[in-house]
């Protein structure tokens, strides 16, 4: 498992010397702060200072803005749990909450889309920090009035805060704001949906490379999983799936809709999607098939009914193909068209009867003249070709004799069906290690 | 093109139960420490094979809360102080951590008197079993990886075995331990109730409940790999009962026979077996305390370590260098030493320390139940794997169990 080098506590002081944009570090911010664990349970009070209800809960919504408002408080009222309108508040000490009127419109608490509670989904929750990269418990969440309104302006995952929170009385509640992240940047997963949709979230997790989300995703409880998997984009998401240990990946599509799981799988690399599917139960594998579009899964099916030993099982099915007869400059075309595919570093040359001729390189084609046909560049070294059938052991041969970056894949009749990078090699080696060596891998 | 075979998924399955097979016997076999050793034989010792039922019923109770507790960890891959704190909230958790932390050192320096009780057997000093028990387990844990500790967890597992031929070396009375396990009966008094109670307690012990859980989540088992880890959890609490009944049978067919009934540690067990079932029996039954002590030695520090990074929010893994979690090193060593050095203190009477901490595992029990029967229920945790009503009424009665035998030694030890 991949961790950041720095110790978090480091990390996270660290930024805070380093972002003067903090808002926890405005003065005026860092005066009137409350501590939410602090209040929960205390009294809430009309303008006479008399006490209606005992705070059960704090509501915040969630939208556009970095710092959530509060958008209500739930209230123990007589044995009777009501919802009070933010609006409401007149002044929040950290010991009691004041309303503005004394006529209170009670409402009963229901939760509306785009909502969190902050005691009941975050307050000791895991949750992600962003910026640290990791998975947080959360000690406690700090409250400010800020741009007229009361926002959720600092999460604090200290533990020295979380021993604070033990003591009793008036010390219990005192803001310890030492080790604080700004909410901008933590991703919180837990709503009545699963997640916490804001903007800000969405956005620094889009920043984040694959292979770090694929940690993280790792690091998760079962539920916040399929959140943060929800929050991403299909495209990013699909990454992230790519880099994901197997076993983890066939826990996370269990917490899916077969749907999701469909939509991600088809957008990753169709030989990583097969080394998915092909680990899953009969049932589930084709739960996720039947939600596929057709000629996907027909195409992952095929791919899954290959062995893993042999090349069929390794190689992707993703090649360009073009015929001698085609121009350059269609085959250019052919290669702009998929630049977001791995397999853009040249194209599969074929003769009219859809046999192998040869392999041309992208800057093979860019070197030559656009209305020039392929045909004219088919020259030595022609490629190494192997059948689905071929061992690895045989492949890993080919590959250390030839020194190329891939191999292509032909059936009986000399028609090219797929191809093996270099990498799908290295996973294809590294995900048997365990049969050659003892050493190395710590965990399976 | 919907006939899809796998090739070799026999050999692949296989190779899956492998890789997920450990926490449940591991977590299992380690409730069969010298302090359930010596449960079990003052059981057998006293009461013959009349209360073999007590542990019938302690097993079940194992099989069915180790499942959920490998559920649990499995579902919300999170261990169960972390859980506590998250829904019951911050003095609960801590209340949890710090009863676990000196229950589990209690615990621990029960382990460590066992090995040096077995080891004096042999006449070993305990200045050099204690020693040696600390570096081989500090040793396992904080140099091998998981794997390599894993394999050596069930190397210690293989010496249970000694049990089962100690059990028939001492030539049993089947037909009366068989019926000892259907038909309850005891007498009503405190010797009794106490040996009832401490036989659940240490089959079912809070240490254990809560490794198991963090066990699954460290070893990251997904839910995929729930139907194997199941199978392992109630092979290796089937297992722990199979141990108990030898080890009771052993001591009703010698000990019991012979009114030999003050059995104190599970080294005395021993020396008594010997003359009665030769110095073969005596020396398997000591190399078996030896194999139990070390088993829980290792599991307890590392279920304390656990636990404290779970509460802090910090979770750690044994994969994880001391850098990057530094907070389950430390517990680790604390445990460790600790418990150690109390042992090795000349003519320190360790009796209060082992009778508190029996009594702080038996009062942490059932909170901890209770904690886990309500994250059973909560959907929003469990998902698709929430308890249903049969299951529910199951861990309830289980509970219910647990709190009678807690209250009424409580009544024997206020009013006596």
């Amino acid at each position: 498992m991949k961790r950041p080098s720095v110790s978090p506590i480091n990390t996270v002081a660290k930024r805070l010397v380093g972002r003067s944009d903090l808002l926890i570090t405005r003065k005026s911010v860092r005066d009137s702060l409350v501590s939410l664990a602090g209040l929960i349970g205390r009294p809430v009070l009309d303008p006479e200072g008399l006490e209606i209800g005992r705070l059960v809960d704090v509501v915040v919504r969630h939208g556009q803005e970095t710092y959530p408002p509060v958008s209500g408080l739930i209230v123990k009222v007589s044995n009777r749990k009501l919802f009070i309108n933010g609006a409401r508040i007149s002044k929040l000490t950290p010991s009691s909450i004041t309303l503005s009127s004394t006529k209170i419109d009670f409402e009963p608490f229901s939760r509306r889309p785009g909502e969190s509670l902050l005691d009941a989904d975050v307050l000791d929750h895991q949750i992600v920090d962003v910026d640290g990269l990791r998975v947080v418990r959360t000690s406690d969440l700090y409250l400010a009035p800020f741009n007229k309104e009361i926002r959720v302006v600092g999460v604090d995952i200290s533990f020295v805060s979380f021993l604070r929170r033990l003591f009793p009385g008036s010390l219990s509640r005192r803001p310890t704001p030492d080790h604080v992240i700004d909410w901008a940047s933590v991703a919180s997963l837990t709503d009545s949906t699963g997640v916490v949709r804001t903007s800000s979230t969405r956005s620094a997790l889009s920043q984040l490379r694959p292979a770090d989300l694929a940690d993280l995703i790792e690091d998760l409880a079962g539920r916040e999983q399929g959140a943060l998997i929800e929050l991403l984009d299909p495209d990013l998401a699909a990454d992230v799936l790519e880099e994901m240990e197997d076993d983890e990946l066939e826990g996370l599509l269990r917490g899916l809709s077969a749907e999701r799981s469909a939509e991600l799988l088809s957008l990753m690399e169709p030989d990583e999607s097969a080394e998915v599917l092909r680990d899953l139960d009969d049932e589930h594998r084709e739960s996720i098939l039947s939600a596929m579009e057709s000629t996907t899964a027909k195409q992952l099916r095929h791919l899954v009914s290959f062995d893993e030993a042999l090349a069929g099982g390794i190689m992707t099915t993703h090649i360009l193909i073009v015929k001698a007869s085609d121009s350059v400059a269609a085959a250019l075309q052919l290669l702009v068209e998929n630049r977001e595919r791995e397999s853009s570093d040249g194209v599969v040359v074929v003769d009219g009867k859809g046999k192998l001729l040869d392999h041309i390189q992208t800057v093979e084609l860019i070197a030559a003249s656009a209305e020039s046909l392929v045909s004219e560049l088919i020259a030595k070294p022609y490629p190494t070709a192997v059948t689905s059938e071929t061992p690895i052991a045989e492949v890993v041969e080919e590959f250390s004799n030839n020194r190329g970056s891939s191999i292509i894949v032909i059936d009986e009749k000399n028609k090219p069906i797929g191809r093996i990078l270099a990498d799908d090699l290295v996973d294809a080696l590294s995900r048997n290690r365990g049969l050659f060596s003892q050493g190395g891998v710590a965990r399976s | 093109m919907t006939n899809i075979t796998i090739p070799s998924g026999r050999k692949l399955r296989i190779a899956a139960f492998l890789a997920v097979m450990g926490p449940g016997i591991i977590a299992g076999l380690s409730d069969d420490d010298p302090a359930g050793i010596t449960t079990y034989s003052q059981l057998g010792a006293q009461f013959g094979y009349r209360m073999l039922w007590v542990l019938v019923v302690s097993t079940f109770a194992l099989i069915v809360f180790q499942d959920l507790g490998a559920r649990i960890g499995v579902v919300t891959r999170q261990g169960l102080i972390g859980l506590v704190r998250q829904k019951y909230g911050a003095r609960a958790g801590s209340f949890s951590a710090v009863a676990l932390i000196l229950a589990n050192l209690g615990t621990m320096t029960a382990e460590f008197a066992g090995v040096a009780a077995a080891g004096q057997l042999f006449g070993i000093s305990r200045y050099i079993t204690v020693p040696l028990t600390g570096v081989f387990i500090s040793a396992l844990v904080l140099r091998g990886t998981f794997k390599k500790a894993e394999r050596v967890f069930f190397v210690l597992s293989a010496v249970f075995i000694s049990y089962v031929i100690a059990g028939f070396m001492s030539h049993p009375h089947w037909g009366a331990a068989f019926r000892g396990m259907v038909v309850p009966s005891m007498p009503f008094n405190r010797g009794a109730i106490n040996i009832a109670t401490a036989t659940l307690g240490t089959t079912l012990a809070p240490w254990g409940l809560a490794f198991i859980q963090s066990y699954a989540v460290d070893k990251r088992l997904t839910r995929a790999d729930l139907k194997l880890l199941r199978a392992d959890v109630w092979v290796g609490s089937l297992l722990t009962g199979i141990i108990g009944f030898f080890v009771i049978v052993t001591c009703a067919a010698t000990l019991n026979q012979e009114h030999i009934t003050n059995i104190t540690d599970a080294s005395q067990a021993a020396r008594a077996l010997q003359p009665l079932a030769g110095t073969l029996a005596k020396d398997i039954f000591a190399i078996g305390i030896i194999g139990a002590a070390l088993l829980a030695a290792s599991i307890l520090p590392l279920s304390t370590a656990y636990s404290v990074s779970d509460l802090t929010g910090s979770p750690a893994a044994l994969d994880d260098k001391f850098e990057e979690a530094p907070l389950f090193y430390l517990t680790f060593a604390a445990i460790t030493d600790v418990a150690g050095g109390l042992i090795m203190i000349p003519g320190v009477s360790l009796i209060w320390i082992l009778i508190s901490s029996q009594i702080l595992n038996a009062i942490l029990l059932l909170p901890l139940l209770a904690y886990m029967f309500g994250i059973s229920r909560d959907k929003k945790l469990m998902g698709e794997f929430v308890a249903g009503n049969r299951a529910l009424s199951l861990y309830g009665a289980i509970i219910a169990i647990v709190a009678i035998c807690v209250a009424a030694q409580f009544w024997f030890i206020f009013n006596l």
